[in-house]
């Protein structure tokens, strides 16, 4: 397990440091505005509001860098999910599109399709969710996946205090990757980190992503843990469900809710003290980040090989890195957590709203707090 | 209105199918440069073969006046045990039959609650719907299985060159051709009647559908070799069989019989509960091989595989001028539902709609297939002239008789 | 037994039935669960039962009618966002008008559904087939893929699910489940005592002999169908004070659920038989199993496993248990018959 958390901490020290590491090397790949490129981005699902906001972010590139392309968005609905997606990438392949954003459903099951439209010369880039590395060019990590776990310990440990107490984790569904790897990573931290020996993790329960299967989940974990002291769901869905049964048991000032949570879906459990921290990266910064990418890519400036530094828009310089959780994989990583709590929850919420009304104006998204790094760094 | 007297079969469900299928087919052609491309046709299939499959039997099963909601739990137990028994390091061969086993239990177990213990089909599969999910979520729990050997995968996913294939392509041609002439004239009861031979020529429509018929296949054949997946060619020859079974054996007019009445057919001394148990453990068999076949297309399985599948399937049947009620409803008019559907579901990919407008647009679809023959024959019955003497009966329209003193 | 047969019809023998099965589940449960028979469970199985149990009332009437209302999870959803949308545009809107509004458009959905089956005479499992395609496309139309948000609501609908209307010994009703009771009384005294609930039941039975006898069957199923949506409406704005955040994907796959609670009920889905009361204990019996299971404990992955092999066996109990139970009656019935027999031959 000690290679393991040397991983962790070259991975926190690269997320650190390497902006300064590639200056070095020479100056980063910047855009050529105005080239025509088709291309999709092709979320998980319909229906959820961290993908509109991906869809966003991916708007304001697409008119930052002039692209008299079109940029597709479509996404399969929840009962469709995986053959949904191969039928999308199907008919993008069919279209001849030049480029294809994808947040998989599985790292599998799309992999004949993905390959067949990387053969087809299209660029096939991931983000929020990979598939496997022979059916991808890279991937956009929002956050280092081992990171998540560090940060939800790190949030159960200040909401719960010194002295710890049990808490149990709401996820998605028990085949959700991402999910299953931020809690195997949590897991791993609260095993080896001593600082969390006090933290008791009972149980793991699934909501399916429905709030009102997470709903009842959250009430049976309280009746059948009466010490239970927090939930913690790193799902956006099971956040939100979950706060609203301690809010109508009123159970707010006893269970508290953490997890991955949207600011927006939020503000108001978070002010009622159901949910006193969560986390979450922004989703518009991940459209922004992954349009810049593939469109680097497709338009054949930057080829997708480890240590080729680029700059992307409003939002600096990046590096493509190998991926150190998994094999022959190459990623950009995004970062950082954003660690609401009662007192930013606030400017946040607004500036979400804006956004809506404004249809991705806002760039106050550029000033992220970068209180997540800190605290990573501490622990 | 003559020329629907004169030509009977102008009112018939598959008519209807066949215009709104040419409909589609021209909406397709004038908005997509991509969809008149042999890729594109072969990729209709290939991204729902699976569906296709079970399509076939479920007709019977709805024919047979019951419904079989566990359908896509089936399949995704199949293609569970198949991946449970492959990471177990069973060779696939063995994987296959024991996957083909647990479809065979499937099917019995249905088919035993609905025929012997007369739970009706709903409860039963709504039941099955749930509990085969379940067990393959115990099989595979959080698990995805996966690397398949080549031959399996390729069976779905390659291209297939030979020009047996083709061949095939040509005898679904005829024989799709000979069903239509079959069921548009009167020569049906002059075979089975004994009655006079009154072969009716199909008329100037008539020939001009079939030429169109045989100019599309003539131009798809001239293509197919290397376009299309294995899988497409087995369900041409699922889709001949069943349409066989259906249209020309006794099991097939039995299972018509017992779904028209079945008191009546349990009087005639039929064999209601076996027709029934055979009926369900072929939906669960067609079911379990569409797993298989899901399986080597995606190549990697999950437990969730092709979860929600059932109401598209039902969708697609009931589109084909299956009564719900059971009892009517042909293979030619499930087949050009098939193709209808796909087509149009394809045509709105390729213009990049979103799932639930495409499954909003065959919604609509399915209700006005209904709705606007209904109208026609209201305001035709308004009019003097089919007042009087009009006695053409036709199956169209003893089907909406049947479906209105049903609903009503 | 003859004391008893007066107090029990024929048709109550499902109800009685169902209860048994439902008393034998929670004895199995209390069983296997620690702290079991609390205040606290009866109140999660309370919520959670008021959706289902209004939507499944709605349906009965549909299905007693030899119809099927598939749209209603397609109703609930889009009753919800729509109510969550207004509510957020206009927070004065106070709790009459908001129920006003989300009975009022699903009623006008169940209107649409009554019509096409009623007078455009296409079966209903089509006409909803497709309306469950069509009403979710226009909730994703209508929302622009936005969602509502918990913040945006007025606070007197996100402090609603969890007021208590009254309490004693622990147990709370609160005014979800007061909701979902009130509609199973007033159906049920509407099924058996009204002209338009005994019409209903006439029609299922036979069409053709419900037409012969001048009842207006038509308008009659109809009227069926606008109930089941107004009361999916309802269920929308219960189900945007329950969830509070609504996505376009609010209650998708809703309407198999309350259709398996329906015939585990014992309503007969060939139309002519069963209660709303027989629905509502279908309801209690499958949440019960499903929250149940998970109190358990078990392992995740057997849970689906469980619910569907408890279903089966539920129907299929019910099954002999009825059996039984007609037989049982049918012989009292024939000795009764005997006896006043006899004292007339004497």
């Amino acid at each position: 397990m000690n290679k393991l958390r040397f991983l962790i901490l070259v991975t926190v020290i690269l997320a650190v440091i390497l902006p300064g590491v590639s200056a070095q090397d020479g100056d980063p790949i910047v855009a050529e505005p105005g080239q025509e490129l088709n291309m999709v981005l092709l979320p998980k699902t319909l229906g959820n509001a961290v993908f509109d906001q991906a869809h966003e972010g991916a708007m304001e590139a697409h008119e930052e860098l002039e692209n008299p392309g079109e940029l597709i968005f479509n996404a399969p609905t929840p009962d469709n999910a995986i053959p949904g997606q191969i039928e999308i990438i199907e008919s993008a392949i069919t279209q001849e599109v030049d480029a294809i954003m994808i947040s998989a459903n599985d790292y599998e099951q799309l992999l004949p399709s993905t390959q067949s439209a990387m053969e087809a010369g299209i660029t096939v880039v991931t983000w929020d969710s990979p598939v496997a590395p022979e059916g991808e060019a890279l991937f956009i990590a929002q956050v280092d996946f081992d990171e998540t776990g560090q940060v939800m310990a790190d949030m159960a440990l200040s909401i719960l205090g010194e002295e710890g107490g049990e808490f149990a984790i709401l996820s998605a569904t028990p085949d959700a990757s991402n999910q299953n790897a931020w809690i195997e990573a949590l897991q791993t931290v609260l095993e080896e980190d001593d600082t969390y020996e006090a933290l008791e993790l009972v149980d793991i329960v699934y909501g399916n992503d429905d709030p009102d299967d997470s709903y009842n989940e959250a009430l049976g974990l309280i009746d059948s843990y009466p010490d239970l002291q927090l939930i913690m769901a790193p799902t956006t869905v099971g956040i939100a469900a979950a706060a609203k049964a301690m809010f109508d048991e009123g159970l707010c000032s006893e269970i508290a809710v953490s997890g991955l949570g949207l600011p927006a879906e939020m503000q108001e459990f978070t002010e009622l003290g159901c949910a006193p921290q969560f986390a979450l990266w922004s989703f518009t910064d991940l459209g922004y980040l992954t349009y810049y990418v593939t469109y680097l890519l497709a338009t054949g400036a930057m080829e997708a090989e480890e240590g080729v530094t680029f700059e992307a828009g409003r939002m600096g310089t990046y590096t493509i890195e190998a991926d150190p959780t998994r094999e022959d994989a190459l990623r950009v990583l995004m970062g950082p957590f954003s660690v609401y709590t009662e007192e930013n929850i606030d400017e946040w919420a607004m500036d979400e709203e804006e956004m809506d009304e404004e249809e991705g104006e806002g760039d106050e998204e550029g000033e992220m707090e970068e209180e997540a790094t800190e605290e990573s760094d501490a622990g | 209105m003559k020329l629907l007297e004169r030509y009977p079969w102008l009112r018939r469900w598959e008519t209807l199918l066949f215009v709104i299928l040419c409909a589609a087919v021209f909406i397709n052609i004038s908005l997509s440069e991509h969809y008149f491309n042999i890729d594109n046709l072969a990729n209709i299939f290939h991204l729902s073969i699976e569906k296709a499959f079970v399509v076939l039997v479920m007709a019977l099963v709805i024919i047979n006046g019951e419904i079989d909601l566990s359908v896509a739990s089936v399949m995704g137990l199949s293609a569970s045990v198949l991946a449970y028994e492959f990471e177990k390091g069973a060779s696939l061969e063995s994987a296959i039959s024991y996957a083909m086993l647990a479809g065979l239990a499937c099917g019995l177990a249905n088919g035993f609650f609905v025929a012997y213990l007369n739970i009706p089909s709903l409860v039963v599969t709504l039941a099955g719907l749930i509990a085969y999910r379940g067990a393959a979520r115990i099989l595979l729990e959080d698990r995805s299985v996966g690397n398949f050997p080549e031959w399996f995968t390729s069976f779905a996913l390659d291209d297939v060159y030979v020009s047996i294939p083709t061949l095939l392509f040509v005898l679904v041609g005829l024989i799709l051709i000979g069903t239509l002439v079959y069921q548009f004239t009167n020569l049906r009861q002059a075979v089975e009647e004994g009655a006079a031979f009154r072969f009716r020529k199909p008329g100037p429509v008539g020939l001009v559908l079939i030429t169109v018929l045989a100019a599309v296949l003539v131009y798809m054949l001239a293509l197919s070799s290397g376009a299309f997946e294995a899988t497409t060619y087995v369900f041409a020859v699922l889709y001949l069989i069943s349409l066989g079974i259906l249209q020309f054996t006794n099991f097939g007019r039995y299972i018509y019989v017992i779904g028209n009445n079945r008191a009546g057919a349990e009087y005639a001394g039929l064999r209601v509960k076996q027709v029934k148990m055979t009926i369900f453990v072929m939906s669960a068999l067609m079911a379990a091989f569409a797993g298989l076949m899901y399986a080597a297309r995606v190549g990697n399985i999950r437990a969730n595989a092709a979860e929600g599948f059932e109401l598209d399937i039902i969708t697609i049947v009931l589109l084909g001028g299956v009564s719900i009620f059971g009892g009517t409803g042909t293979m030619v008019g499930v087949g050009l539902s098939l193709l209808v559907v796909l087509n149009l579901r394809n045509g709105m990919s390729l213009r990049n709609i979103n799932d639930n407008t495409r499954a909003s647009v065959i919604g609509a679809l399915l209700i006005l297939s209904v709705l606007i023959p209904n109208w026609a024959q209201t305001i035709q019955r308004f009019l003097p002239r089919t007042l009087s003497g009009d006695n053409l009966t036709l199956d169209l329209e003893n089907k909406e008789a049947r479906e209105s003193t049903e609903t009503a | 037994m003859r004391r008893v047969r007066y107090f029990i019809r024929v048709q109550q023998l499902r109800e009685i039935s169902l209860l048994l099965i439902l008393a034998a589940v929670i004895y199995f449960f209390g069983r296997e669960i620690e702290d079991y028979y609390t205040a606290r469970m009866y109140n999660r199985i309370a919520t959670q039962v008021a959706l289902i149990a209004v939507i499944a009332v709605g349906q009965t009437l549909v299905v007693l009618t030899r119809n099927i209302d598939l749209s209603v999870g397609s109703i609930v959803g889009f009753t919800a966002f729509y109510l969550g949308d207004q509510l957020s545009k206009n927070p004065n809107i106070d709790l009459e008008t908001a129920v006003a509004i989300a009975v009022g458009v699903g009623a006008t959905m169940g209107l649409v559904n009554g019509l096409i089956v009623a007078y455009g005479r296409v079966p209903s499992i089509v006409v909803t087939l497709g309306t469950l395609a069509i009403y979710r496309g226009l909730l994703v139309e209508y929302s622009g893929s936005q969602s509502i948000q918990f913040r945006q609501l007025p606070d007197w609908i996100k402090t609603l699910p969890s007021e208590v209307l009254y309490e004693n010994f622990g147990l709370d009703l609160r005014p979800l489940p007061a909701i979902a009771i009130g509609v199973m009384l007033v159906f049920q005294v509407v099924l058996l005592y009204t002209i338009f609930g005994r019409r209903l039941y006439a029609i299922g039975s036979s069409p053709e002999a419900a037409e012969l006898a001048g009842i207006p069957s038509r308008r009659m199923i109809m009227l069926a169908f606008v109930i089941s949506g107004a009361l999916s409406g309802l269920g929308g704005f219960m189900y945007l004070a329950r969830i509070g955040t609504i996505t376009t994907d609010a209650a998708r796959g809703l309407e198999l659920q309350v259709v398996a609670a329906v015939v585990v009920g014992g309503v007969n889905i060939f139309g002519g038989s069963g209660t709303v009361f027989g629905a509502f204990i279908g309801v209690i019996l499958i949440s019960t199993i499903e929250l149940s299971l998970i109190r358990m404990q078990i392992n995740e992955f057997w849970k689906d496993a469980l619910l569907g092999a408890f279903i089966m066996v539920a129907v299929l109990i019910d099954t002999f248990i009825m059996g039984w139970l007609r037989a049982l009656w049918s012989r009292t019935e024939l000795r009764r018959a005997s006896s006043v027999q006899k004292v007339q031959s004497i």
